[in-house]
């Protein structure tokens, strides 16, 4: 295991970490300034700023999340991450999606992010 | 397999895709072979895949493997593309999707894909529109 391998892994699991904590500050610092997401639901790229509200908008929306089963691959310049949102609503209700996460990683921050789920599984949630 | 190798059987299976080439794939994936599909949530065998592919193209006039940005690691390779259909009909659509695939011997082991079904009905044209 290569020390990039090692730091992109250590990344990784601090944004996930991060945003079940609903740490905002956390999470930001594990972006770099010009960080964009995709996301495929939308088609659409969002800046750092609007990522980082979207996330304190979704904050209490469950009364759990979290991201379960973390598949990590690490390449040169970032890595894809494979995992399970487990959901807890405030109902009580528990429910589980599957996701893909690309990351571009540059100077130890994430300057882009690609987010791949399936929208028809939000149905009921 | 060095990446290069692993690259390069990456975008073999993506032409085979592309060209209808059934006979191909089967050479591409490995025997013990496992496609997973978010959508659907579960697992397939390399030959229930095999088995589906020809109606799988049904309708359809064309359909391009396109905008593919690779990136591999020591055991496989994580590719992001844009699947552009063209239907029998002359409708276009375009799916975006992800595929983190292992590989082994210069074979494909298991292939993760993650898309979005409500795009589905889009891009075939069933709903008029893109």
């Amino acid at each position: 295991m290569t020390r990039t391998d090692t730091a992109h892994r250590r990344l990784c699991h601090e944004l996930f970490d991060a945003i079940e904590r609903g740490d905002i500050e956390a999470v930001d610092r594990c972006y770099a300034p010009d960080m964009t997401l995709w996301f495929n639901v939308t088609g659409e790229e969002m800046t750092r700023e609007e990522s980082l509200k979207a996330l304190a908008a979704g904050r209490d929306l469950h009364r759990r999340r979290t991201y379960d089963d973390r598949t990590i691959s690490t390449f040169d310049d970032g890595f894809v991450v494979q995992y399970t949102v487990d959901v807890v609503a405030h109902s009580g209700a528990h429910t589980s999606l599957s996701a893909c996460l690309v990351a571009e990683v540059h100077d130890g921050k994430i300057s882009k992010l690609f987010e791949y789920l399936d929208s028809g599984k939000f149905a009921g949630r | 397999m060095d990446q290069y190798e692993i690259r390069e059987l990456c975008e073999q299976f993506f032409d085979a895709y592309e060209n209808r080439r059934v006979d191909l794939l089967d050479r591409i994936y490995s025997d013990d072979c496992i496609i997973w599909h978010n959508v659907f949530g579960r697992e397939t065998t390399r030959d229930e895949n095999l088995a589906a592919l020809p109606d799988s193209y049904k309708g359809q006039r064309r359909r391009t493997y396109d905008d593919r940005i690779v990136n591999t690691f020591h055991d496989g390779f994580v590719i992001q593309y844009s699947l552009d259909g063209v239907q029998n009909t002359g409708h276009r659509g375009s799916l975006w999707i992800c595929i983190v695939a292992r590989c082994r011997d210069g074979k494909i082991t298991r292939i993760d894909e993650y898309m979005d079904s409500s795009k589905f009905a889009a891009w075939a044209g069933r709903e008029g529109t893109r």
